[in-house]
């Protein structure tokens, strides 16, 4: 068989070629085999209906019909067509397994069964079957029409796709690699295999092996698709566009096939562009409709959307396992639920601990986030660690490496992380403030910590980081800062004892003088900051600072 | 696995928001094992005070973690009496924040346990100033108190995948065979795929009926059309080529002439020199011209001229370079 085209299938050209052909071999009209072998199945159709109206039938014209509606893509035609012929008294009995053929595409698995049922006993009867049951999770059926498979090439595919359903990419590799050597002109496997390397994030490797595919057939769509998917995962989303553009260009306008994928692809491929309006159409569609949805609701920030649409999804591949994770530790975190966050950690920890996934950058995502809901900031480091090159820039990165780094105690370090962080979100957020000022005032920066509080306005949150810089500071023998964040306490909050905290630190303050490690001039602030405080120890105190004060020749007020 | 070691060997010494004790021998099997402790939920309360720290960790030490549980050291209520850490000798306040502080940050301990952070205060340093004893009287304000430790919270923000593109699945071969049981080699071949370029089943019919000169057998059974015209050019030029292509390959269409016509020369003589005079009076304008043209059209006893007839000397006039001025306003 020659694989390379002879001809392009032009709209306009190949009728005329095709009246050319008429000379030669005297027929009225073009072939049907012609358009088969360019797989026009669309001509093929319109010749087969033209042919029909003229009353010029092809033998089993139906059944033709049925094939080129299946072949093209358009299973409900093919349904139709096989199901009005299983209406015939005198209809072949194998019509039915056809007709479980165009149903099983189409989604209706019940009926596909049903229909499958009617059939006599076939090797497609029971790689349908086989398939079914993985469709209905049905573990015992599966291994019995597995039993059935034979060993041979049509039979092992099958098994194969399974394989590949079930993200056993190396079984099925081992599976297309033994036929290659037994067949080496099955191209169509060499894309199967690029298809399962692609799988197995070996970008390159599925590249190298998807070439020798188009290097024949140059414009297949399923090979494009591939090959922009890989640009999209070793380069980004515009080499991966520019690739899918390409099929566009080439295909004809009555070129309907894997269209959906295609508008999926572009969706993902333009980082979420349009998304709200073509991929709610496709879900349940296209498998990765529903994950690409859940994605970008979270990256609007709506949780509850993304968990609505992700609830009820039972996980199968490491994608969704983390999907789910990630979708159950926003909004756990969110409404405060702990059994939210106990599933995410769970789903977290099933995928960082496989074996498929625990080498990969989403997998050790994936254990540094478990451990993170587990507080056990070490582990934490030691994964985010081990992938920090890749995430220099990336504040969602930064921010659990910092939160991680401060926990451990390591405020140098981790104050530089807070500080790369870019989003407004995240410095707007306290968990950023009040750890951010933490490192400061560790690293003994109680001033910059001072400041933050300065620029927030007034609320709980402020409230909450005057109390830490009060008390930190104080830990840190910061107690300028300390002293003027018990008063502002004070000040906020008249009911509760801030007395003891104040007048530790302001005499803190006179220590650090005495010491020579604070100004002088500081102490003119002390008396005004004691004073605010109604206790009577305050007039004690400032009498023993005057005295010392009138000793040193410091200027008190 | 050395996950699996440190797990055991870490000890927890209270519960944070959202702890959990999980020994994870082989993460396929991870079941839940949560089981609430008693004081985790009060955990969030004891950021403003904590007088009820001491009792919960003390609580902590009977429940779930059983391996090498180090004894928790009583926290003492917030501004109650300083220094009287049951298990210390001297430098309570130094020792009482550093225990503090390692609790809540190192979660397990496994090294140094207890260290002050760098650089906090320590009152040694201050010891041999040399102040009056007031003064060092007025210091011991500074001890008196002990900084609360400030529970913060953590956030993980969640690493959201980048989008999936979709590949689709492998051909499992459920496919329907050809009806004259002919290898079709689809799937192993080739990719069980339609090819790019597809027929459009309009111009094809339209074709067929040519070739077939079966006109109307095949009745358009829809007319097909472009939903936004403007945004799809590639649709529209298509069309255009391919039914340009389908005229391009029939014979020109031919008229026949009931009656013999005048020659295209004696049409396109010039008019009398009266009617020629009578037009320039008129001050006619080229455009008011236009073509109701008086134009030697042959009434040829029919009241309505031909229009082909009509048309040719219009056409010819229009190729003639001379005439390009007066061709101008015919065709304006």
């Amino acid at each position: 068989m020659i694989l390379s085209r002879v001809k392009p299938a032009v709209g306009g050209k190949t009728p005329v070629s095709i009246s050319e052909k008429k000379k030669k071999n005297k027929t009225r009209v073009p072939r049907l085999e012609e358009y088969l072998q360019q797989r026009d199945y669309l001509g093929a159709l319109t010749l087969l209906e033209f042919q029909r109206s003229i009353g010029e039938k092809e033998e089993h014209a139906d059944l033709w019909i049925g094939y080129c509606a299946f072949h093209l893509g358009d299973y409900k035609r093919a349904m139709e067509e096989y199901k009005s012929l299983t209406m015939n008294p005198d209809c072949p009995a194998e019509v039915w397994v056809y007709l479980a053929c165009a149903l099983f595409f189409l989604g209706l698995y019940k009926e596909a069964e049903e229909a499958a049922s009617k059939a006599p006993m076939s090797p497609l009867q029971n790689r349908l079957l086989f398939h079914l049951a993985h469709k209905f999770n049905d573990e015992k059926k599966l291994m019995g029409f597995h039993q059935n498979l034979e060993d041979v090439t049509e039979d092992q595919l099958s098994l194969a796709s399974i394989h590949y359903m079930r993200s056993h990419y190396q079984e099925a590799i081992d599976i297309y690699k033994r036929l290659l050597l037994q067949n080496r002109d099955f191209l169509a496997l060499k894309v199967y295999v690029a298809l399962c390397y692609y799988k197995l994030d070996y970008y390159d490797v599925s590249q190298e092996v998807l070439a020798v595919y188009l290097q024949s057939i140059p414009d297949s769509t399923i090979a494009l698709n591939l090959k922009a998917c890989n640009h999209f995962r070793l380069y980004n989303g515009k080499a991966a566009e520019a690739e899918l553009k390409n099929l566009i260009d080439i295909s004809s306008c009555s070129f309907e096939f894997a269209k959906e994928l295609i508008r999926h692809n572009l969706v993902v491929f333009r980082g979420g562009e349009g998304a709200l309006q073509v991929l709610p159409p496709l879900i349940d569609v296209i498998p990765e409709a529903r994950l690409n949805l859940v994605i970008y609701y979270l990256r609007q920030d709506d949780v509850q959307e993304a968990y609505n649409l992700i609830q009820d999804l039972m996980p199968t591949t490491p994608q969704e396992y983390i999907l789910k994770g990630v979708v159950n530790a926003a909004l756990g975190q969110e409404i405060g639920s702990r059994d939210h966050l106990k599933i995410a950690q769970q789903f977290f920890q099933l995928v960082g601990g496989s074996a498929s996934e625990c080498d990969t950058i989403p997998g050790r995502q994936c254990m540094a986030s478990c451990f993170f809901l587990l507080r056990q900031f070490e582990d934490v480091l030691i994964y985010l660690n081990s992938v920090k090159g890749y995430f220099y820039n990336d504040d969602t990165f930064n921010f659990n490496y910092a939160q991680a780094k401060a926990a451990l105690g390591n405020y140098k370090e981790a104050e530089e992380v807070f500080l790369l962080i870019q989003s407004e979100k995240i410095k707007n957020d306290y968990v950023y403030l009040s750890w951010l000022a933490r490192c400061y005032i560790m690293n003994q920066k109680g001033q910059l910590a001072w400041e933050l509080y300065l620029k927030m306005g007034t609320s709980s949150d402020s409230f909450s980081l005057l109390q830490l810089i009060a008390n930190d500071c104080y830990k840190m023998g910061q107690f300028y800062y300390a002293a003027k964040a018990f008063d502002a306490l004070e000040k906020l909050d008249p009911e509760s004892n801030y007395w003891e905290g104040k007048r530790g630190a302001c005499v803190g303050i006179f220590q650090l003088i005495l010491a020579n490690k604070e100004s002088k001039e500081t102490l003119k602030e002390v008396v005004p900051l004691l004073r605010n405080s109604g206790n009577p120890q305050v007039e004690y105190i400032i009498r023993a600072l005057r005295k010392w004060a009138k000793d040193n020749r410091v200027l008190l007020s | 696995m050395e996950r699996v070691d440190r797990g055991k060997d870490s000890r927890l010494l209270k519960n944070q928001p959202y702890d959990e004790s999980l020994e994870v021998i082989d993460s396929e099997e991870v079941a839940s094992v949560y089981s609430p402790t008693p004081g985790s939920r009060r955990q969030s309360e004891s950021r403003r005070s904590r007088a009820g720290r001491g009792l919960m960790s003390a609580n902590s030490s009977s429940d779930e973690f059983e391996d090498d549980h180090k004894p928790q050291k009583a926290k003492e209520p917030i501004g109650g009496q300083p220094g009287v850490s049951p298990n210390e000798e001297d430098e309570e306040e130094e020792e009482e924040e550093d225990d503090d502080d390692s609790d809540e940050e190192d979660t397990d301990d496994d090294d140094e346990p207890g260290q002050a952070p760098e650089g906090a205060y320590d009152p040694a340093d201050y010891a041999n100033l040399p102040v009056s004893t007031d003064v060092k009287e007025l210091f011991q304000y500074i001890t008196r108190y002990t900084p609360q430790s400030i529970e913060l919270e953590h956030s993980l923000k969640p690493f959201i995948p980048d989008f999936i593109p979709a590949v689709g699945d492998i051909d499992a071969f459920l496919k329907v065979p050809r009806p004259d049981s002919k290898a079709d080699g689809l799937g192993l071949l080739v990719l069980d795929e339609p090819s790019v370029k597809q027929s459009d089943p309009t111009v094809l019919s339209l074709w067929l009926s040519e070739e077939t000169k079966q006109h109307g057998a095949t009745e358009l059974k829809k007319v097909t059309s472009v939903a936004s015209p403007q945004s799809n050019p590639r649709a529209v030029d298509s069309w255009v080529e391919s039914i340009g292509a389908l005229h391009r390959s029939k014979p020109p269409a031919s008229v026949q002439y009931v009656r013999p016509m005048p020659d295209i020369d004696s049409l396109m003589q010039e008019w009398p020199s009266e009617l020629e005079e009578l037009l320039g009076r008129l001050h006619l304008s080229y455009t008011h011209l236009s073509y109701t043209p008086v134009l030697h059209s042959p009434v040829l006893h029919t009241p309505v001229p031909h229009t082909p007839v009509l048309h040719s000397p219009v056409l010819h006039t229009c190729r003639n370079p001379d005439l390009i001025s007066f061709s101008l306003c015919l065709c304006s």
